[in-house]
């Protein structure tokens, strides 16, 4: 069947840590980028948050902000959190580190690309990070970049930084288009022997799903973006009306990509609580194939939405209509996979170490952002509620739940399998109640901003009589912010000290039944001791045939379990 | 800080869907391609469908260099599918004749669009001479690029050919020329659309 | 394994992409209304495309995954067309 010379092979530190073709060590370069734009995202917050509270003082640490550095601290804070925060951590790491293991391979379809895919986003980092020292600072025409602001360097006094900041943006694609081709090749051609498309754990189907979302979206965007540059060096008028260009059509290619973007982010995010809530509720994933077609509903769905972003941008009114419906079309998905994770906790027996615990975070959070989604999709609400701080405090309950309730639920439930070692459980649970009720503090406050009328994108609040009265929920959320940044030192500790004093791991320390618990922790370079063998899906916790109440996808007791 | 550990050498020879794992990562590059083309010739047709005027700025393009390049690139494609052939009969002559001559003629279809552009920059048609040059050198350059890079892949699958190295992995030359075919196929349309669609006073 | 792909006559394609090449530039030299020009011309470009797409990308005997990998993108730009059209070709 498969043909694999090993060979015994001293690899340098080189091969080893730096340009390796691992996908496990280059999961964890991706990581390792994530979490440094993380802090560097993470400290923009603050600043802008501090700059809301307490408009043009001194922000401690730093100094004085004022609204031409809030505009850049904002733009950055977007691209950050969205392009180099969340997917390299959320695909690149996970994606990179589980995809192999559970599908029973002993790497990427595509090593060398795996390699390639990852130092390009390096130096897209190194552009971005290049971007903030250049004279006129970084970006700041807004994460979305729209033009005309973004498309003439004297409207917001910014030439390099933006330039650089598109550049930065097309290697980051690159990158993950790259990626793409390995997550889906990888499950479709290199799974084990036994291992059906209907017996991949559903984080790989999402991975899969975002994957296809990624590359079939993001085209458009590059092409506009190429488009964009042009329209700021080379004097081309493409989204600029007095040269004949069109400043709508920028809106519409990005968000084209936007949209589906929202679900490459989420979905690994729902793949992740989706692993994590069977193995503690100890019972099989309700509905398994159902949550498999809402996936590629929703991901078919996601091509007919993104106008919503453009409600009110002057787009023909004929097209709200049909947008509307679709969008509220694709909150039926994943209602659908709301109820099938309820269902699986239903009548569980569950407990709740620090994994579960963010695994819940992450259902909690999302169901609050999912339903205020459907105000926005709606264009009579969003015409009101439409580039308020209700937008903000939406989309951070969708993409925070993802982002950082389920990455941290995958990095505690996978460390032990990382690194070998197990995270401490008390500090992991401090982590988990800081962040949950501090996360609230800062955002409730934003839905009610919104609802009382406060604008995006301004500096300064105090400016406006209506929303003088508004301001101690804008301080509020500030102290809030602030804590809620400090709440993470905990982890940060833990992560250390674990990584060099933790308990040392088993093979399955939580008794789960993937591939991925079958190899060493951490697995070697090629995973398996032997290729493992599939004979059945990889949810079936406690089984009447069996003693134990979880049953590994590669353990050949009974006779194969129809999937 | 060596590490001794056991590595896995050669691919493993899995493929669960029966598709080649080669050809289906080029397909899934192809198929981001083919959206990024798409959403920039829309952008193009839209856009000049709502301006109008256009036809005027695409008759100063030169039909007749443009017709000829496109038999360039289409005799071309003729030259990558017969290397196609070649490899697969275990034919490496002919493998390696079919790829230089596509090679060359990648390289003159640059060569005569460079010249194109020379001409229209010359007589003051610039990127900045309004949407229709715009969008010209965009998508001419964009593809351009495209056909640069295939140009390398071809040149690098030909001197390896002569090297020798390519025994036992021709199946690169059909990954290659699915990736050529795509760029003459993207010409296909933009021919039309920038050379050919100016008579009379169209949109 | 993978399936035999089938040799159509790579040649007498070629000769059928010219031709259609020197159609289309002749046609635009008719005395016919624009409209029908651009028809043609659009769909003679269709047709090459077809050609290249069947007989040199082997679409013609190549599984449905593959096949699909370059259609769906083709229905996923067009979605994007259908709504720039309002908007941009219309504004
Ligand atoms: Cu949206």
């Amino acid at each position: 069947m498969s043909a694999r010379v090993e060979v015994e092979e001293r690899v340098s530190f080189f091969r080893t840590y730096v340009f390796s073709i691992d996908h496990k060590m280059i999961a964890k370069q991706y990581l390792a980028i994530g979490l440094f734009w993380a802090v560097v995202g993470g400290l923009l917050a603050y600043l802008l948050r501090w700059q809301l509270a307490y408009p043009d003082t001194e922000a401690p640490g730093w100094g004085f902000i004022g609204p031409e550095f809030y505009n850049m601290l904002v733009t950055m804070h977007g691209t950050i959190m969205v392009f180099f925060v969340a997917m390299p951590i959320l695909l690149g790491a996970f994606g990179n580190f589980l995809i192999p293991l559970m599908v029973g391979a002993r790497d990427m379809a595509f090593p060398r690309l795996n390699m390639l895919s990852v130092w390009t986003l390096a130096l897209s980092s190194l552009v971005l990070l290049i971007s903030f020292f250049v004279p006129g600072g970084a970006a700041s025409a807004g994460w979305t970049g729209y033009p005309p602001l973004s498309a003439k360097p004297i409207y917001t006094g910014v030439n390099w930084g933006l330039n650089l900041w598109i550049l930065a943006l097309a290697l980051e694609f690159a990158s993950f288009l790259m990626s793409g081709i390995n997550f889906l090749t990888t499950p479709i051609n290199l799974r084990a022997p036994g291992m059906s498309m209907f017996r991949l754990p559903l984080l790989v189907w999402m991975q899969m799903t975002a994957a296809i979302l990624f590359m079939l979206s993001v085209g458009p965007l590059i092409a506009g973006a190429i488009m964009l540059l042009l329209d700021r060096v080379a004097g081309a008028s493409f989204y600029l009306p007095q040269g004949g260009g069109d400043p709508l059509l920028w809106q519409h290619l990005f968000w084209f990509f936007g949209h589906p973007e929202v679900y490459v982010i989420f979905l690994p995010g729902l793949g992740i609580v989706l692993e994590i809530f069977p193995v503690f509720s100890r019972k099989p994933i309700f509905g398994y194939r159902p949550i498999i077609y809402s996936t590629i509903a929703a991901g078919i769905l996601s091509f007919t939405v993104w106008a919503h972003h453009q409600f009110i941008s002057g787009m023909d009114p004929r097209l709200a209509m049909p947008f509307s419906v679709t969008t509220i079309l694709i909150s039926v998905p994943f209602a659908l996979m709301v109820f099938a994770m309820i269902a699986t906790l239903w009548g569980g027996s569950i407990s709740f170490p620090t994994p579960m615990l963010f695994a819940l975070g992450t259902l909690a959070v999302f169901l609050i952002g999912g339903l205020t989604g459907i105000f926005n999709g709606s264009a009579p609400v969003d015409i009101y509620i439409h580039s308020t701080y209700f937008v903000v405090a939406h989309f951070h309950y969708t993409l925070f739940s993802a982002l950082f309730f389920a990455g941290f639920a995958g990095l505690y439930f996978w460390f032990p399998k990382m690194f070998g070692r197990m995270m401490n459980e008390a500090l992991g649970k401090l982590h988990f109640w800081l962040t949950f009720l501090l996360f609230n503090a800062v955002f409730i406050p934003m839905f009610l901003l919104g609802a009382g009328g406060m604008m995006r994108r301004i500096a300064n609040p105090m400016q406006y009589e209506f929303l003088r009265p508004l301001q101690p929920l804008n301080t509020f959320a500030t102290i809030a912010t602030i804590l809620l940044l400090l709440a993470q030192l905990p982890f940060v500790v833990n992560f250390f000290w674990s990584l060099f004093a933790g308990k040392v791991a088993e093979r399955n320390p939580w008794q789960a039944n993937t591939l991925e618990w079958s190899a060493p922790s951490p697995p070697p370079h090629g995973n398996f001791d032997t290729v493992p063998v599939v004979y059945r899906g990889p949810y079936e916790y406690s089984h009447p045939s069996v003693s134990e109440e979880w049953l590994p996808q590669d353990r050949p007791t009974m006779p194969t379990a129809t999937a | 800080m060596a590490q001794t550990h056991v590595v896995a050498t050669g691919v493993e020879a899995r493929v669960a869907s029966g598709i080649p794992t080669g050809k289906m990562g080029v397909w899934w590059f192809l198929a981001s391609e083919i959206v990024l083309f798409g959403g920039l010739i829309g952008s193009f047709v839209m856009s000049r469908v709502g301006s109008g005027g256009w036809s005027e700025m695409a008759a100063h393009l030169s039909v007749p260099l443009g017709t000829f390049n496109t038999f360039v690139l289409l005799t071309s494609s003729l030259t990558m599918v017969l290397a196609f052939a070649a490899a697969e009969k275990g034919d490496q002559k002919g493998m390696r004749t079919w790829l230089l001559l596509t090679v060359l003629l990648g390289l003159a279809f640059l060569i005569i669009k460079g010249f194109e552009w020379g001409s229209e920059i010359g007589a003051g048609f610039t990127p900045m001479a309004g949407s229709f040059w715009s969008f010209y050198y965009t998508m001419t350059g964009l593809h351009a690029l495209h056909v640069l890079g295939g140009v390398v892949v071809n040149s690098i699958l030909f001197l390896s050919a002569l090297m020798g190295l390519l025994r036992g992995r021709e199946h690169r030359v059909e990954l290659a020329g699915l990736y050529w075919h795509f760029v003459d196929i993207v010409w296909i349309f933009l021919f039309p659309l920038l050379y050919l669609s100016w008579t009379k006073g169209g949109i | 394994m993978a399936r035999e792909l089938v040799h159509p006559n790579y040649v007498a394609v070629w000769v059928w992409l010219v031709a259609l090449l020197i159609a289309s530039v002749g046609v635009t030299t008719l005395p016919i209304s624009t409209g029908i020009v651009l028809l043609l011309i659009f769909a003679m470009a269709v047709v090459k495309a077809i050609l290249v797409a069947l007989n040199y990308m082997h679409l013609k005997s190549e599984q449905l995954l593959i096949c699909a990998m370059a259609i769906v993108p083709l229905v996923i730009f067009f979605i994007l067309w259908i709504v720039l059209y309002p908007d941009i070709a219309l504004h």
